[in-house]
């Protein structure tokens, strides 16, 4: 009996196994193949799309802490942060599973027959321009990186792979590559913004083009004025500085190409509001003159959370509010319109304070680009003021005392104490511990603060603006004064501040941090000026490297000619208790060990 | 069945059994105590924050991560290893002295000593540290090793615990336009919150040259 069972048991798995459907031979239902993605024009246009949606490296606004690690914003929320070096794998971008695909891409693109020649073009030229940004994006970060050129690679088992590693290219070549693609696709791509800036066209492809070539030119030309030049034998890493000029003519000619071009202008539609100009030039997308390429979001669906996330607590709609705010330091990098020396006037030549009827005649007179940037004490937001308020101060025998409270307390005499915003320095949640808040990319669209909805606001990649400072900055550094002069100016009169009659490299780093604040320029601009050491140089309370709050305070003396009027506190913020660290081993990032095994041809980077 | 019973006992037995052996080391436990010399000498360095660093390399082996050991603050490394022929090496570009990638060969056994010799581009010695009221005096002569170095500052720090370098400091002041001989510097701390607190506090100066990741130390000294 028992064999009986064993018996039929094993005859019945026996007949399971030897089955000749063929269940396991199915053409997988969650993969497409060639012929269908590229048989198809929609396919091919939702693969772009999926391009399009993986290539948002370095600082963006879905990440408001990436803010908080330069000299742009500190932390709000939570503990403080303690950071001080930068790592060795900052921002580093290594994506050859992203090129593979867009090589890929292009040869389904190029062998398909469903689109007309025109789109076929356009679509090839959008490909490769996101492959120029993707190398663009590792070269910056780690110098020269394999160029695979557009093949596909594949692997059979037993396959000889050392044809499969190739070497590092030297960070002149990958540069020069980056170039070379830009100018070849230029032409195939549209001359007509899209919408929302979302698609590459020409003039995208121009401005990495120039900003390639001005990235290599300074690196060319300041990191061989180092006293120790970082490079390496092969020259992955470091540019010949006989190169310097010929990048520096490339990159002007590509940003007077796009200055040429007549499709964007310095946005300049609301000359009485320089600071409301400033703003809607970066953050209103509606009929935006200014942005040529961006990371455009969209309601629903494509939402992110830097309003909510950064909204004053008296303007929030939901939970979240106040997780960061911008610094002193930057505040006080914006000059003011007929003073070049930006620093907030808080006391007077004998240290005694100096009395501001409202909080915001403090800032009068700066750059109306402060205003389109950060929401200082007393500055308008949809339509409603932003107070910030440390707390009280009075003088008791001819000591200052403070008065603070809970967030939007207030005293008994009605008067408040400690703003529902902020600024404080204890360790509560939702509450601003810096003085300043973000306006630049805050959305001003109703419940764009709120988890259920999120905001559509954009983040432009290139605007009209870079490509006028980098032809600034390469006709300064080829000696041609007076066209430098002409352009920087045309960045400073569209910002309603006075003009220059020369330029110096100073000012041409000083108008890059105030114009492009946020906008992911500031690491990499000091880093190819090789400024990065000298400003972020881990000097306790060092004016640069130490990141400043500034508190103002209500004086609160009835009697007193005082009473009523607005004084300031500057001191180094808590939230960031050590100054940033830049050191000479973070010019460039790290090679991974990793890759290194599986390619024993890469090189390792300097100081690694 | 009772047969089939047994055979699942065994199994089971085997399994068991089998399971451990060839696939498990001991942990290491040799030693490999390193110091990092000149003429001799320690140097003395930055201590923290993995800031100073030497590489160990294997021969032999098919992937060729190093090995990474931090130096102390008094010039010495060590490293938990099992036995065998190390290559060690200082970390490219890292370090106040001349970059050179000489390696040491290190035949581990047991316990060795290593000692890799560096040429740092100044050394500094005679250094003595006075505290008159809040006000550090301090005097060191800073000998020049290699001619063509330049200094970029000299940087003077004191710190509430025996750590002291340019990061873990209360005080530091750096002083431009140095020179290689005998230097005497002063820093006043009165209006140094962290000062007046301290129960203890030790000093230390540091010569930064120009193009060097790091600096060089003189030797702690307690000061308070």
């Amino acid at each position: 009996m028992k064999i009986k069972n064993i018996v039929i048991a094993t005859l019945a798995i026996l007949a399971t196994l030897s089955s000749c459907s063929d269940f396991l031979d199915r053409d997988p239902d969650t993969i497409l193949t060639d012929d269908q993605v590229f048989g198809d024009a929609v396919m091919i246009k939702s693969v772009l799309s999926n391009f399009y949606g993986r290539i948002t490296w370095g600082q963006h606004i879905d990440d408001t802490y990436l803010y908080t690690i330069l000299d742009e914003a500190s932390k709000s929320d939570g503990g403080p942060d303690t950071r001080q070096d930068f790592e060795n794998d900052r921002w580093r971008v290594y994506d050859y599973t992203l090129l593979r695909n867009l090589n890929q891409f292009l040869k389904g693109v190029r062998e398909t027959n469903v689109l007309d020649a025109d789109t076929q073009k356009e679509i090839e030229g959008e490909a490769r321009f996101i492959r120029a940004w993707l190398y663009f994006n590792m070269c910056r970060g780690m110098g020269g990186m394999p160029i695979v050129g557009d093949e596909v690679f594949d692997y059979a088992p037993g396959m000889d792979i050392t044809a499969l590693q190739y070497a590092r290219s030297t960070e002149a070549e990958l540069y020069d590559y980056i170039i070379s693609e830009c100018e070849a696709i230029k032409n195939f791509l549209p001359t007509d913004p899209t919408i929302n800036a979302a698609r590459a066209t020409k003039w995208a492809a121009l401005m990495l083009k120039a900003r390639a070539a001005v990235y290599a030119g300074s690196i060319a030309n300041y990191n061989n004025k180092m006293p120790t030049p970082i490079r390496t034998a092969g020259g992955e890493v470091g540019i010949p500085a006989n190169l310097a000029n010929q990048y520096y003519e490339t990159a002007l000619s590509a940003a007077e190409e796009v200055i040429n071009g007549g499709k964007y202008q310095l946005q300049l539609t609301k000359p009485d509001d320089r600071g409301r100009n400033f703003y809607e030039a970066l953050s209103v997308k509606e009929n935006n003159k200014e942005v040529i390429w961006a990371r455009d979001y969209k309601y629903p669906g494509q939402t992110n959370g830097f309003t909510q996330s950064n909204i004053p607590a008296s303007h929030a709609e939901d939970i979240d509010r106040c997780y960061a705010g911008p610094i002193l330091n930057l505040v006080e990098d914006f000059e003011y319109i007929n003073d070049r020396n930006g620093e907030i006037k808080t006391t007077d030549a004998n240290g005694n304070y100096i009395f501001y009827d409202k909080p915001e005649d403090a800032f009068a007179n700066k750059d109306p680009r402060l205003w389109g940037t950060v929401i200082y004490p007393g500055a308008v937001f949809k339509g409603t003021p932003v107070v910030l308020q440390a707390g009280q101060k009075y003088l008791d025998n001819g000591v200052w005392r403070v008065r603070t409270s809970e967030p939007g307390e207030k005293d008994g005499n009605g008067l408040l104490i400690t703003s529902v915003n902020g600024p404080t320095t204890t360790n509560n949640q939702f509450v601003n511990k810096s003085g300043f808040f973000f306006r630049k990319f805050l959305d001003e669209t109703p419940s764009a603060s709120t988890r259920g909805r999120r905001s559509d606001m954009w983040f432009p990649r290139f605007r009209f603006a870079e490509a006028v400072m980098i032809a600034a900055e390469a006709s300064f550094e080829l000696g041609q004064a007076a066209k430098s002069l002409t352009y920087i100016n045309q960045i400073r009169e569209r910002a309603g501040i006075q003009n220059l009659t020369s330029v110096t490299f100073e000012d041409v780093v000083q108008e890059y941090r105030v114009e492009f604040a946020f906008e992911d320029h500031r690491y990499w601009d000091l880093k190819r000026w090789r400024l990065a050491d000298k400003i972020w140089n881990g000097i306790q309370n060092d004016p640069n490297a130490q990141q400043f709050a500034l508190f103002p305070y209500l004086v609160n003396m009835p009697g007193n000619a005082n009473d009523g009027k607005w004084i300031f506190d500057k001191f180094p913020t808590h939230m960031s208790p050590y100054p940033r660290y830049f050191q000479m081993r973070n010019y460039y990032n790290f090679i991974d060990q990793g890759w290194i095994n599986n390619n024993p041809k890469y090189v390792k980077n300097p100081y690694q | 069945m009772k047969l089939y019973k047994y055979f699942l006992l065994i199994s089971v037995a085997a399994f068991t059994i089998s399971s451990c052996g060839l696939d498990n080391y001991d942990e290491p436990k040799s030693k490999i105590f390193g110091k990092i010399t000149y003429n001799g000498e320690m140097l003395n360095l930055r201590g923290t924050g993995e800031a100073v660093q030497v590489q160990l390399y294997q021969d032999g082996y098919e992937l060729r991560d190093n090995i990474t050991a931090y130096v102390g603050q008094d010039g010495t490394f060590e490293a938990l290893l099992f036995d065998g022929e190390y290559k060690v090496v200082t970390k490219d570009n890292n370090g106040p002295w001349v970059n050179s990638r000489d390696t040491v060969v290190v035949n581990l056994k047991g316990t060795t000593e290593v000692e890799l010799k560096v040429t740092p581009y100044f050394t500094i010695s005679n250094e003595s540290f006075s505290l008159s009221g809040s006000n550090l005096n301090t005097a060191f002569s800073i000998n020049q090793v290699v001619n063509t170095a330049q200094i970029d500052y000299v940087t003077l720090l004191v710190s509430r615990t025996s750590f002291v370098d340019d990061v873990n400091n209360i005080a530091r002041k750096d002083f431009k336009d140095q020179k290689a001989g005998t230097v005497t510097l002063s820093m006043d701390m009165s209006d140094n919150k962290d000062f007046a607190s301290a129960a203890a506090l030790f000093a230390r100066v540091g010569v930064r040259t120009v193009g060097a990741d790091q600096a060089i130390y003189s030797k702690i000294v307690r000061i308070k």
